[in-house]
């Protein structure tokens, strides 16, 4: 009997299967060992300096012994910034956790936190658009008072205004600061540099614009579409590029009377050019696509051009997954027929849980105020020792930095340009109507938007269905 | 050449038909889980190249990454062995004689009772998730083990009770009986009479309770913390804001999916037993 028969005939007795455990179980020794051997140490050479925060005038040890948990999304921005807490503990003797919660979750989580007053977050990574919601339920604190406390605030060294003003607009409620941001973008048009160049096209001044580009760089029998845009349903999703299409086309969101109104003429022709062009000249199954799916479509050279969060640079010119590093050029958004550009915003921020005590708040807000500040801001973007390269920085000062310059034109040299006059000239903070019920709203319009661009119902029907229940919410 | 016996031949051809057709059942298992073995083999560029690559240099490091350094999901690997685990041996504990009772006891309302295990079954999870967590956050269990077992308990419960009635149901009342005469009490009777009965039903069982836990993520997000972080949760860290890690995320995946497999391996003989312990005695399910 040779061994390949011992093997068959012991199969049925079981040893087969014991093997196979014992193999299994081995396995996940062998995997669990790497853990331990590999775990990355970071080196002291590796740390960024960022002794200057100690000239704060401030005591940083002032809430020494507190411990509190920050809720964040998986990102590459927050884990660079976890990378330097260490820096934070040593600083003031308090201890911090992050606590990754998927982006789809972070605000459901958040909103159940923070109306049940378990304190379980001292800040999280806050979505703007939450902000009135949160502060008229007086969920969160008002930053102003911190911000003016001279114990916890030196206002020289963290230099508030320095903040690029937009987002802190976004976060602010009847002028009151309620959020810090930490990071942040505004929306470009990005393209591919090669193809426009062979295609003698220069970056869309207009929307008309930007369709007949689409339409010269569509060609997919040789794997390459014209455009695409967040197809994917949702508040942050489909309509996060539709509510600047709707103003572009002249559309306003409240009428004389202050009501609520998404299904007038520019409505829906924003609509109906969101739908036309990416029915055309977009990748079949855009519908579903969120940011992330195209900035992967973009970088693997398969999409002309997209519309879309500055940030999304520091993923299609990462070398490790990209094929489009060094043809990639910026632009501002286009204009729509009203005249107007107007570029979508928006930026993670660290508000104050109003349930926590008054130790844990000091503790938070010198959080904030370290994650927010120049020093940190630089030391997670050009700054950081690893691969990732943060480029929402928050303020203009780093902005325009020789050493952030640097950065972002490797990836681009018309990155900064675009960037700065998108922030300053392209957009105001009510781009989406900062109401308590944005959140509902936002949802039954990406609704209504997706079930045009799948034809599931046309576009003047699903705007007056929309209309309609928004309608209700706002009575109710 | 001899001619070939048409009834041999039929049986060949039905034979074939049957292999072919179970081939193409397991095809719709194995071919996920085959792209998913690949992906994880693949650096992150290799997954998003289009036409897809069959032939590249597999690479260790997504599995490297997966179970060290930041990303690491081992720590909530192993925070969702220590929950499935508690909440399987709690749940067959209490299903069983629960199931027992629903099967062979006269109870006063039984009828009703049944029916509300059922109903808690019913109710959409995403509507218990704001009671359970003022709940646990009132008694200071989130974030806890016991909140997060406690919790699944009560959908491994009513699932676990109404899976072992029935085949407690297949158990014939004359084997009872034989031991009532023999002066077995009924715990006797229940532990040596009905359990080596029911073996299989508790295989499957274990399976179907492990499984639901270990695969749980609704609850497990809202509900947990820094503290119990099971695998659900720690794989969406490969899921960012900003990009899918893929490779990353297969590996993850394919790791996480290890206990389910070693377990149905381990509980296969069972399984089988259990699932087709109607059809040997000719009876189906009450």
């Amino acid at each position: 009997m040779n061994e390949h028969d011992n093997g068959r005939n012991t199969r049925g007795a079981g040893i087969h299967r014991r093997t196979l455990l014992k193999t299994t179980a081995a396995g996940i020794a062998a995997l669990a060992m790497p853990a331990v051997l590999t775990r990355p140490v970071r080196a002291a050479a590796d740390v960024p300096d960022m002794s200057s925060v100690k000239d704060a005038k401030i005591d940083w040890k002032q809430a020494k012994g507190s411990s509190i948990t920050i809720g964040v999304t998986p990102a590459g921005y927050f884990d660079n910034l976890g990378a330097l807490l260490p820096q934070f503990q040593e600083l003031t003797g308090i201890n911090v956790r992050l606590e990754k919660t998927p982006p789809g979750e972070i605000r459901q989580k958040a909103v159940l936190d923070l109306s049940s007053k378990t304190g379980t977050w001292a800040s999280h990574a806050a979505d703007p658009m939450y902000y009135p919601l949160y502060a008229r339920n007086n969920w969160i604190d008002p930053l102003d008072t911190y911000l003016g406390d001279s114990k916890l605030t030196d206002p020289e060294w963290f230099a508030f205004d320095d903040i690029v003003k937009s987002w802190t607009g976004a976060t602010s409620v009847d002028g009151k600061p309620y959020g810090i941001p930490y990071d942040g973008e505004t929306t470009l048009q990005i393209y591919r540099t090669d193809v426009y160049e062979k295609l003698g096209l220069k970056p869309a001044d207009t929307l008309e614009e930007y369709v007949s580009n689409a339409a010269k760089v569509n060609d997919p029998s040789n794997r390459l579409w014209g455009c695409a845009l967040r197809g994917f349903k949702g508040a942050g999703q489909n309509m996060y590029i539709y509510p600047s299409l709707f103003e572009e086309f002249g559309g306003k969101w409240f009428n004389a009377e202050n009501q609520i109104i998404v299904n007038g003429k520019e409505a829906l022709d924003a609509l109906e050019w969101y739908i036309d062009l990416l029915t055309k000249y977009a990748p079949k199954g855009v519908e579903n696509w969120n940011w992330p799916d195209i900035a992967d479509a973009f970088s693997q050279g398969t999409v002309g051009s997209y519309i879309d969060a500055n940030t999304s640079a520091a993923v299609v010119a990462n070398p490790e997954k990209s094929k489009v590093v060094g043809k990639i050029g910026f632009a501002r958004w286009p204009k729509g027929p009203s005249g107007r550009r107007v570029a979508s915003i928006w930026n993670w921020s660290f508000p104050i849980n109003g349930a926590l005590s008054k130790e844990d708040k000091a503790a938070t807000w010198l959080f904030i105020q370290w994650a927010a500040s120049k020093e940190v801001q630089a030391a997670t973007s050009y700054d950081f020792p690893g691969a990732y390269k943060r480029l929402g920085v928050n303020r203009t000062s780093v902005l325009n930095s020789d050493a952030f310059k640097k950065l972002a034109n490797g990836i681009g040299d018309t990155f900064i340009d675009a960037t700065t006059a998108s922030l300053e000239k392209d957009t105001h903070v009510d781009w989406r109507p900062r109401v308590p019920q944005w959140a509902a709203i936002g949802e039954i319009m990406a609704t209504a938007i997706q079930a045009s661009l799948v034809g599931q119902a046309k576009p003047k029907e699903a705007l007056d269905k929309a209309q309609e229940k928004i309608a209700g919410i706002m009575k109710g | 050449m001899t001619a070939i016996n048409p009834h041999k031949a039929a049986r060949l051809r039905r034979n074939v038909l049957l292999y072919v057709a179970a081939a193409l059942l397991l095809l719709i298992w194995v071919v996920p889980i085959l792209w998913a073995v690949i992906v994880s083999l693949k650096s992150e560029s290799e997954v998003l190249a289009y036409p897809p690559q069959l032939i590249f240099q597999p690479t260790m490091a997504n599995y490297r990454d997966a179970v060290s350094g930041g990303f690491s999901i081992l720590p909530s690997f192993f925070t969702s062995f220590i929950l499935s685990t508690a909440t399987t041996i709690l749940t067959v504990l209490l299903a069983v004689p629960a199931a027992y009772a629903f099967a062979r006891l006269s109870l006063p309302g039984k009828r009703a009772l049944g029916f509300y295990t059922l109903v808690t079954q019913m109710i959409p999870p995403v509507g218990l998730v704001i009671p359970y967590f003022l709940i646990l956050n009132k008694i200071g269990w989130l974030d806890t083990y016991q909140g997060l077992v406690t919790v699944f308990l009560t959908f491994s419960l009513p699932f676990a009770i109404w899976l072992m009635v029935s085949y407690m149901e297949d158990i014939p009342k004359e084997m009872e009986e034989a031991a009532f005469l023999d002066k077995a009490s009924r715990l006797q009777t229940l532990w040596h009479v009905i359990l080596p009965q029911v073996r299989g039903g508790i295989a499957v069982t274990v399976i179907f309770v492990f499984l639901n836990a270990w695969n749980e993520f609704l609850f497990s997000v809202q509900l947990s913390g820094n503290h119990v972080r099971p695998v659900t949760v720690a794989m969406y860290n490969f899921v960012s804001v900003e990009q899918t890690l893929w490779a990353k995320l297969a590996a993850a995946a394919l790791i996480a999916m290890l206990p389910m497999i070693v377990i149905g391996i381990a509980a296969q003989k069972q399984i089988v037993k259990g699932l087709t312990v109607g059809a040997v005695k000719g009876g189906g399910r009450r």
